[in-house]
Order: C-alpha cells, then sequence, then structure tokens
C-alpha cells in the first residue's frame, strides 16, 4: 500500500540544510494498522506528510498503492489525497465558518459527488462516530473529543483506503483518546490501513506494528541500543 | 465548478467585512453611473452646433477709447468697409452678440402684447444684410434683410424693428402647427410689431449654461446697427485664409483707427478659441467628475485586496486543510473568484437600485435626464469585473498556499 525507499526529505533554509528523513525505508501493507513513535523532531510529522502527499520529498522513491508519486503533478495529487487518503490532525483542522455538515462535505464535493450521495455518506459517516444529531452544531460549539470525532467523520466519508493520523489523541483527556482510538480500530477492521503517529506508548501498543523513528530513520526496536532509552524518556514525558 | 452554497454560509460568518465591501461596491456603482452619465451629457453640450460655419469665423471684441458712444456709428461703418475689403476676407459683420460669445440680451417674444408670460425668450442678434453669408446660416424661408432696412441706433433707443429674421426653432415655439414666416409678433415694446421676413435653420444663443437650455436656439436677427462701446466683429474668411486674416484683420482696424484696445482674452479670437472658452467649466467638471470616478474605482478595488489579502491570511490553514481534503489550485483560486463575485452581485444589485434613486431624486431636483439604463449595466459588468480583477492576485496566492499548511501547529 505504501513502500518508501531510500527516501530523503532536506530542509534548506539560507543557513542550514536539515534532513528531516534520511534513507528512510518503510513498507506498510494493505490492511496494517502501523503506530509510528520516536522522540520530538525526528520525523514523523514529516514522514506523514509526505506518505499523505502534503509535501514533495527530496530523494528516493515512494510507492503508493503501486503508483510512483513523484511524477505526479499537482491535480492528480489533489485528486489521490481526495480519493485514497483521509487526514486525521492533531489539531482537529476543521473549517471554522462550516457546521458539522458542511465539514463533512467538503472533500466530497471536491470530489464532484452528486447532493443526494453526499448527504447520504455524510450522515452514514456521523452516525458511525455517535454524532448524528450534531450536524447543525458549528465546530466552536463542540468538546475537543467531538470535534476530532468530527474530522474522522470527514475523513470517512470518502471512503478512504489510507488513514494518516497525526497524534489524533494529542489534544484530548485519556478517556477521549480511547474512545477515538476504539473507532480507529473499527475503521481498521472494516478493511482500512492506518498509520497514527502517537506519543503515547500505551495507544501505540495497541497497533499491529510499531515503527520507530529517530533523527529521519527508521529503526528496528528490537535490535536498536537506543531502544531502551528512548523508550523511557517517552514514557516521562508522558506519564 | 461552483460550490455556491457553502460560500454563502460561510460569508455569513464574515458579515462585517462582506456588507461593508458590498456597500462599498453599491456606492461605487451608484456614484460612477450617474457621475458618468452627467460626464456624458456635458461633452454632449460641448459639441452642440451653433448654426454658423466655425472654420472659417474669427471674432473681434472692440472696445473704443476716448470716444464718446454716440460718435461710434461712423468708426463702425468705416472698419466694416475696411474689412469687407481685406484680402482673404468673405464677409464681415458688426454685432451686439453672436453664438457662445457669453453676453448678450434676451427678450421675451409674444404673439399678444398684452399676454403677461412670452411664448419664449430669444436671443437678440442686432445685424446688417450681411449677417447671413457672414455666420454662414441657411435660410430656409423668406428672405434676407434689404440694406435699406439697416437702422443705425442707440442701443437705449433701440425699438423693436418692423422686419425680423427668426430661428426655426423660435418658429416652431411660435407656430407649432405652421410657419411664422409673415406672421406678426412682439419683441422688447409691446406696441411695435414686427413682421417675420425669413427664417434660419440654426442658430444658437449666447450663453452655453444650463439655464438657457429651454430656448438655446430660439435667436432673433433685427435689421439694426447699435452704436455704443460692446460691440464685436464676426469676420468669415475665405476658405484656408482664416490664420492669415487672424493676423491682418486687427492690424487693418488698428491702422484704420488708433482709437481703440483689444483686450487679451477675449480680443482677437478665432472661433474654436470663443469655443473652447464657453466649454471650459463643462469641461473642468467633466474631468473632474472623471478623476473622482476614477479614484472611488481605485479605493473600491483597493479595498476588495485588502480585505481579501487579509482573510486570505486569515484562512491559510483553512486552505491548507481545504487541498488536504483534496482541493486542487483550482478550486481554491474558484473559491475567492466565486466568493468575490457572490458579494459584488450584491453589491451591484444594491448600487444600480441606488442608481436609479439617485438619477431621479436629480430629476425632481436639478430637471436631469433620467438615467439611461445602459449606463448601469455597462456599470453593473465594469465593477464586477473590477471585482474580478482586484480579487485575483490575492486569490491566486491563495492557491499557492501548501497543503502542508494543514499540518504546522497553530
Ligand atoms: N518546514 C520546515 N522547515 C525546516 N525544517 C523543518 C520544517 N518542518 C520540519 N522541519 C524539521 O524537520 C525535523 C523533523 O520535524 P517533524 O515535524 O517531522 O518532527 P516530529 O517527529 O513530527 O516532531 P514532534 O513529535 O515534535 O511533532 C525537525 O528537525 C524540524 O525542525
Ligand atoms: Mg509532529
Amino acid at each position: 500500500m505504501l513502500k518508501m525507499t531510500h527516501l530523503s526529505k532536506v530542509y534548506r533554509t539560507e543557513v542550514v540544510e536539515t534532513y528531516a528523513l534520511r534513507d528512510f525505508n518503510i513498507d506498510v501493507k494493505e490492511g496494517e494498522f502501523v503506530a509510528v513513535t520516536g522522540p520530538s523532531g525526528s520525523g514523523k510529522t514529516t514522514f506523514l506528510t509526505i506518505a499523505g502527499l502534503l509535501e514533495t520529498f527530496s530523494g528516493g522513491e515512494y510507492h503508493l498503492d503501486g503508483i510512483e508519486v513523484s511524477n505526479l503533478n499537482d491535480n492528480a495529487r489533489s485528486k489521490i489525497r481526495n480519493e485514497k487518503i483521509g487526514f486525521i490532525f492533531q489539531a482537529f483542522n476543521l473549517i471554522p465558518d462550516l457546521n458539522v455538515f458542511d465539514n463533512i462535505e467538503v472533500p466530497l464535493r471536491y470530489r464532484g459527488m452528486k447532493a443526494a450521495e453526499r448527504k447520504q455518506r455524510i450522515m452514514d459517516s456521523l452516525e458511525r462516530v455517535g454524532l448524528a444529531s450534531r450536524a447543525k452544531h458549528y465546530p466552536a460549539e463542540l468538546s475537543g473529543g467531538q470535534q476530532q470525532r468530527v474530522a474522522i467523520a470527514r475523513a470517512l466519508a470518502g471512503s478512504p483506503r489510507l488513514l494518516l493520523a497525526d497524534e489524533p489523541t494529542g489534544n484530548l483527556d485519556t478517556q477521549m483518546a480511547r474512545s477515538v482510538l476504539e473507532l480507529l480500530e473499527d475503521i481498521h477492521r472494516e478493511g482500512a490501513t492506518i498509520v497514527m503517529v502517537t506519543h503515547d506508548p500505551e495507544l501505540a501498543a495497541r497497533a499491529q506494528r510499531n515503527v520507530h523513528i529517530i533523527d529521519g530513520q527508521v529503526v528496528d526496536l528490537s535490535e536498536d541500543p537506543r531502544f531502551h532509552t528512548v523508550h523511557a524518556e517517552h514514557t516521562g514525558t508522558t506519564a | 465548478m461552483l460550490h455556491i452554497k457553502p460560500i454563502v454560509v460561510a460569508l455569513k460568518r464574515h458579515k462585517a467585512g462582506t456588507v461593508l465591501i458590498a456597500l462599498q461596491i453599491a456606492l461605487t456603482l451608484a456614484i460612477v453611473c450617474n457621475a458618468l452619465f452627467i460626464i456624458q451629457q456635458r461633452i454632449g453640450r460641448l459639441s452642440r452646433p451653433t448654426g454658423m460655419v466655425e472654420s472659417n469665423l474669427l471674432a473681434i471684441q472692440n472696445r473704443w477709447v476716448g470716444v464718446d458712444d454716440n460718435a461710434t456709428g461712423p468708426l463702425i461703418k468705416s472698419d466694416l468697409q475696411a474689412l469687407r475689403q481685406l484680402a482673404g476676407v468673405e464677409d464681415a459683420i458688426s454685432t451686439n452678440s453672436f453664438p457662445l460669445r457669453g453676453g448678450g440680451w434676451s427678450m421675451g417674444v409674444r404673439h399678444d402684447p398684452d399676454a403677461k408670460k412670452p411664448v419664449s425668450s430669444a436671443a437678440i442678434y442686432a445685424v446688417d444684410d450681411h449677417a447671413l453669408s457672414t455666420m454662414g446660416a441657411k435660410l430656409i424661408a423668406g428672405r434676407n434683410f434689404r440694406s435699406d432696412e439697416i437702422v443705425w441706433v442707440e442701443q437705449k433707443a433701440y425699438a423693436a424693428s418692423p422686419q425680423i429674421i427668426i430661428t426655426k426653432a423660435l418658429s416652431d415655439k411660435l407656430y407649432p402647427n405652421g410657419s411664422a414666416l409673415g406672421k406678426t409678433v412682439y419683441i422688447t415694446d409691446t406696441a411695435r410689431p414686427s413682421t417675420v421676413i425669413g427664417i434660419v435653420e440654426h442658430l444658437q444663443v449666447p450663453w452655453s449654461g444650463t439655464w438657457s437650455d429651454s430656448f438655446s436656439d430660439c435667436v432673433v436677427l433685427v435689421p439694426t446697427q447699435l452704436t455704443g462701446n460692446f460691440g464685436s466683429y464676426l469676420i468669415r474668411s475665405k476658405p484656408g485664409q482664416l490664420a492669415a486674416i487672424t493676423a491682418t484683420a486687427p492690424r487693418l482696424l488698428i491702422k484704420n483707427n488708433r482709437l481703440r484696445t483689444f483686450s487679451r482674452d477675449r480680443g482677437v479670437r478665432t472661433f474654436e478659441t470663443v469655443r473652447a472658452q464657453a466649454y471650459k467649466s463643462d469641461r473642468g467638471i467633466a474631468l473632474l467628475m472623471g478623476v473622482v470616478c476614477a479614484m472611488l474605482l481605485a479605493i473600491t478595488a483597493a479595498g476588495i485586496v485588502g480585505l481579501t489579502s487579509f482573510w486570505v491570511g486569515q484562512r491559510r490553514r483553512q486552505i491548507g486543510v481545504r487541498r488536504a481534503l483534496g482541493a486542487t489550485r483550482h478550486d481554491i483560486l474558484g473559491y475567492f473568484l466565486t466568493e468575490n463575485l457572490l458579494i459584488g452581485i450584491a453589491g451591484v444589485v444594491i448600487g444600480a437600485l441606488l442608481a436609479i434613486g439617485i438619477n431621479l431624486w436629480m430629476v425632481t431636483q436639478f430637471e436631469m435626464a433620467r438615467l439611461s439604463m445602459t449606463y448601469v449595466a455597462a456599470g453593473v459588468v465594469a465593477l464586477l469585473l473590477l471585482g474580478q480583477g482586484a480579487v485575483l492576485a490575492p486569490a491566486l496566492r491563495a492557491s499557492r498556499v501548501s497543503p502542508v499548511e494543514a499540518t504546522r501547529s497553530v
């Protein structure tokens, strides 16, 4: 589903070049639920933005669903984002000017879907996240957990094959975090591929597979000598 | 692909800015439509014909110095004789006034000497039998004055002439269903009737302002030479000789008699200059209104650029999110263009009504003409295009916001 080989991402500013990712290799199979962990600044978000075609990369190869994406133009990338990928952000990123219904409708409109089908899908996905009664509410009128569930409903409405989540529970309390995770697990069981960045080892443990990123590279936790110290650091910061 | 509903919904959450820009567009449209209409009318006035062959005319305003008013008659007679013999001169007259001169006499014309209100006002040109050929005015009925009908009289002693020539416009006013030729009317003096012996196609009054609009083509020619110190010579050159006589005619007059001056700006003028000076203020007002219109349009465009730039800045993250959710650059561009178009349409609808309202008010207050709908339609199109043009740069900037903007934390 998602395969990166020797991929690199360099941020160039006037004074420095930062390698956010270097010789980055990952292979996520169709239907997998992968949790990505790593210290702050290690490149997790960078990985996710490249995986989701939000950003281009500097070197290496990236095949998404069998397609080499580096040659695609902006319109083609937009189309893939729209049809194949669902995003869930730490900051929810609902559009404040639109109510819940209209927010979920945004990606469906860009797909050129008919009104009746849009409505059907919006109500289905709202049902799914348990917020059918809040369709007319504005984001500011919802709790953080509710907003994130609307964001999940928005990601789901287009039936994406790949769901990318960057610390989806980062702004939520433990109980809400758990219910969001349960929702993701449900979605996964229905066949979606999920890649989730998280700082929370407890949540990471519930994924099928954990990928650890340090200094822009994927490290094998079982072999890496740094694993224990890093892991300890994390439990320390999140507790 | 226009997604109008969500744009309208989102605009409702930004009422202040939306209403402000829509109203600005509305006001601009209303003012610009009316201003351009007034400009067009002013410019229309500028090109009104005088009824004369202007391209060959020279006007000399003569002032005697140290000559008694009663004694000017022989001097004028001698001037005319000299002018008519000058090489390059077709014909010449002495007259109290002429079209677009600025000052002149207006008098009431009556059918009935006892009527309180005259049928029309009219300008009086006191001329001789050379007037028609000098002015190039076309006689369409009756005859010209005969030389034996010309009387020399002091201005204060003028009494209505027994024979007059009038313009067709005045004839039509006096006798809407027929011709004034041969009829008797009363000018100035209620006791002395004047008979219309000829009708000329067209001559304009001396005044260019709107106050004389109701009788702007009503002129009476009387076979009288007024003595005094206010007259002008109107000289018609042979074709192509205007420049030459502009130089030779004043010199000839000075040679003929030194007791005179020509004022600097109204002394010796080709008719082109007379016309330019007569309409100077009309042209000034048109120019001023044009500048005001241009400024209003610029301010409105700047307002749209400003507000849209502000909104684009404010919505960077939202634009990133839309891009992440599958919007193409084109979709984002379209969003801002459509948003502007919707505000613009609201603005021009209000503006069109306002434009018509302002015009109706001016119609009742200042006897303005009714605003032509072509102006409103052209204004609507122009303002919508202006809006789309103004919004283009910020909208293009919005379309270049990277989808990665969605992931940036706050
Ligand atoms: N736009 C950018 N310009 C320059 N450097 C950047 C940019 N975005 C990220 N980086 C750098 O790339 C590296 C990886 O950043 P990234 O955001 O991927 O880390 P992260 O693992 O998501 O961290 P966190 O856990 O704090 O979210 C960091 O050193 C960061 O400073
Ligand atoms: Mg991050």
